[in-house]
C-alpha cells in the first residue's frame, strides 16, 4: 500500500471516527442541556448560551479532522 | 410612458444587463462580458442624454439660461458619447457591443408590450379563472422545454439520441463537454477550473479577462484581502449612512444599526457583567458583525467568503490571542499575569504545581488561536464545499436534456449556511470574550453571581 492509496482510505475513515466522537459529544451536550432547560425553564438563556459554547468546543474536533484533510488532500 | 416608465427601464437594463455580462464573462469569455457590459452602459447613458434633451427642449426649463445650458451640456455629452462608442468598437467585439446596445431597447420594447398584454381583456379573462390559468402555464412550461431541449440540441449534438448514447459520449467528450455542461450553469456557480474549486468570484472573472496583466495577478493573488477588505468598506459605508443623521426617534437604517449594536451590547455586558462589559463592547461587537458579514459574503453570487479562507480566520484569532494577553498585562501587571500563569499558587501545594501549571497554562494559551482560527474556517469552508458540490450534482443530473441551466440542489443548503454562519461568529465572540473574562481580575467576593461562577469554572 503507498501513500497515495493509505491516504485516499485514512482521510475520510479519520473524519468519520472524528464525526463519531463529535455526534455522541454533542448528544450528551444536547441532552443535558434540554434536561437543564425542562428543570429550570426561567434559565433558558444561560443555559442555550452555556451550550452553544460547549457544542463548538465539541463540533471543533471533528473540523480539525477536515481541516486536516483538507491539507492532506493535495497529496493525494 | 413618461420619465417614469423610462426610470424603470433604465433600473431593469442596470440590473439585466449587469447580470448576463457577468454571465457571458463567466461561460463565454471574459472580454465578451466586458464587451456587452461596455454595450449595454454606453446604450444606458445615450438614453439618460437623449431623455435630458427632449426634457429640456419640451420641457418646463425651455427657453431659459438654464434650460439652454443643459442642452449644451447634453449636446456635448452625446458627442463624447459616440467618440467613446467609436472607440469601443475598435478596442472590443462589435456582436457583444451590439448586443449590448440592444438590450434596453429590447426592454422597452417587451415592458411597453406586457403593459399592452396585461390590460388586455383575453389576459384578464385567462388569469382570473384558476384553472385557464394553471393549464396556460403549463402549456408555456412544456413548450418552454422542449424549445429549450431542441435549441440546445441543435446547438450540440443531433436531435433524437436516445439518453444512453448522450452520457456516453459526454464522457468520451469529457474535457469540452463537461467545461460546456458547467458553463451553462446560469447563477454563476460551480465552475470547476484545476485549482480553484469553488464558485466564480468576480475577481476570477477579471483575472480570466486580464491573463498577462500584473494588477490582475496581484489581485488574484491577494483575493481574500481584497474581499475582505470589500467587507470593511461595505460596514463602513452601512455605519456612515446610519449614523451622519441621527435622529431622536430612529427608522429605517439607523433603526436597525441601533437594534442590533444594542443586542450585541446586552449580550457581552451579560457575560462580561456589567463592570468590566462595556469596555469591550466596541471590539467584540465589532468582532461579531465583521465576522458575520464574511460569512455572509460568500452567498452573494459572485463573491466570496474571505474567511473560507485559513488566513483571514488566523488573523483574527491572533488579534484577539494579542488583545487578551494584552488585557491580561494591563489589568494584572507583569507579576500578576506570571502568577496567573502559575495558576495563582497561594499555599504550599499550588506553589509545589506551580511548575506542572505554567507549561499547562501557556500551552492552553497558544492553543486558544488555532482553536478559534480551524474552527471558524472549517465550518465556512465546509459549508462553501457542501453548497459547491451540491450546485455540481443540480447541473449534472439532468445530462439528457442539456439544458442551459442546472437545478438549484444547493438552494435547500441555504438556510442551513445562515444558520451556520451565524453561529460561527457568534461563538467567535462568545470565546473571545470568555478568554478576556478569564483574563481579568478574579473578584474573590462574589459580587456578580454569573462573574464567580464563571471564574471557577476555569
Amino acid at each position: 500500500m503507498d501513500l497515495h492509496a493509505a491516504l485516499s482510505l485514512g482521510l475520510p475513515i479519520g473524519i468519520g471516527i472524528a464525526a463519531i466522537g463529535s455526534g455522541i459529544g454533542l448528544g450528551l451536550i444536547g441532552q443535558g442541556a434540554m434536561q437543564a432547560i425542562g428543570r429550570q425553564p426561567e434559565a433558558t438563556g444561560k443555559i442555550q448560551l452555556a451550550m452553544i459554547i460547549i457544542a463548538a468546543l465539541a463540533e471543533a474536533l471533528t473540523i480539525y479532522a477536515f481541516v486536516t484533510m483538507f491539507l492532506l488532500q493535495g497529496k493525494i | 410612458m413618461g420619465l417614469e416608465f423610462l426610470a424603470r427601464v433604465r433600473r431593469t437594463s442596470t440590473w439585466l444587463g449587469g447580470v448576463i455580462a457577468l454571465m457571458a464573462a463567466t461561460y463565454v469569455s471574459p472580454m465578451l462580458g466586458l464587451a456587452f457590459a461596455a454595450g449595454a452602459l454606453w446604450s444606458l447613458v445615450n438614453l439618460q442624454l437623449l431623455e435630458r434633451l427632449v426634457v429640456g427642449i419640451t420641457g418646463p426649463a425651455r427657453g431659459t439660461a438654464d434650460g439652454v445650458r443643459r442642452i449644451g451640456f447634453a449636446a456635448i455629452g452625446m458627442l463624447l458619447l459616440f467618440a467613446a462608442g467609436g472607440v469601443l468598437l475598435m478596442l472590443l467585439s462589435p456582436a457583444a457591443l451590439v448586443a449590448g446596445f440592444v438590450l434596453p431597447l429590447a426592454v422597452i420594447v417587451v415592458k411597453a408590450g406586457t403593459q399592452v398584454l396585461l390590460g388586455s381583456r383575453a389576459w384578464r379573462g385567462l388569469v382570473t379563472h384558476r384553472w385557464r390559468a394553471g393549464i396556460a402555464a403549463l402549456a408555456l412550461a412544456t413548450v418552454t422545454w422542449f424549445a429549450l431541449g431542441a435549441l440546445t440540441n441543435a446547438g450540440g449534438q443531433p436531435a433524437g439520441t436516445p439518453a444512453g448514447t448522450t452520457v456516453s459520449e459526454q464522457q468520451h467528450g469529457a474535457p469540452t463537454e463537461a467545461h460546456g455542461e458547467t458553463a451553462a450553469e446560469p447563477e454563476g456557480e460551480a465552475h470547476k477550473e484545476g485549482k480553484s474549486e469553488g464558485f466564480t468570484n468576480i475577481i476570477a472573472l477579471v483575472a480570466g479577462a486580464f491573463p498577462h496583466a500584473a494588477w490582475a495577478r496581484f489581485l488574484e493573488h491577494y483575493e481574500v484581502l481584497v474581499f475582505s477588505l470589500l467587507v470593511a468598506l461595505v460596514l463602513l459605508f452601512v455605519a456612515f449612512r446610519a449614523s451622519r443623521d441621527p435622529q431622536l426617534v430612529p427608522s429605517g437604517l439607523q433603526n436597525g444599526v441601533e437594534m442590533v449594536v444594542e443586542a450585541l451590547s446586552d449580550f457581552i455586558i451579560s457575560i462580561l457583567g456589567p463592570k468590566n462589559g462595556p469596555r469591550f463592547v466596541p471590539f467584540l461587537g465589532t468582532l461579531f458583525i465583521y465576522i458575520l458579514s464574511m460569512n455572509l459574503f460568500g452567498l452573494i453570487p459572485f463573491m466570496h467568503s474571505p474567511t473560507a479562507s485559513l488566513n483571514v480566520t488566523v488573523a483574527l484569532a491572533l488579534t484577539v490571542f494579542v488583545y487578551v494577553q494584552f488585557i491580561g498585562f494591563k489589568e494584572l501587571g507583569p507579576l500578576g499575569w506570571l502568577d496567573h500563569m502559575l495558576g495563582s499558587p497561594r499555599d504550599l501545594t499550588g506553589w509545589l504545581l506551580s511548575p506542572l501549571m505554567l507549561p499547562i497554562h501557556i500551552l492552553g494559551e497558544l492553543a486558544k488561536p488555532i482553536s478559534l482560527s480551524c474552527r471558524l474556517f472549517g465550518n465556512i469552508f465546509g459549508e462553501d464545499m457542501l453548497l459547491v458540490a451540491f450546485a455540481t450534482l443540480g447541473v449534472t443530473m439532468l445530462p439528457f436534456k442539456q439544458l442551459p441551466f442546472g437545478v438549484p440542489m444547493h438552494a435547500i443548503f441555504f438556510p442551513l449556511a445562515l444558520l451556520g454562519s451565524v453561529l460561527q461568529a457568534l461563538v467567535f465572540t462568545v470565546l473571545s470574550s470568555i478568554y478576556i473574562l478569564l483574563m481579568l481580575p478574579h473578584e474573590h467576593h462574589d459580587e456578580h453571581g454569573h462573574e464567580g461562577d464563571a471564574q471557577h469554572a476555569h
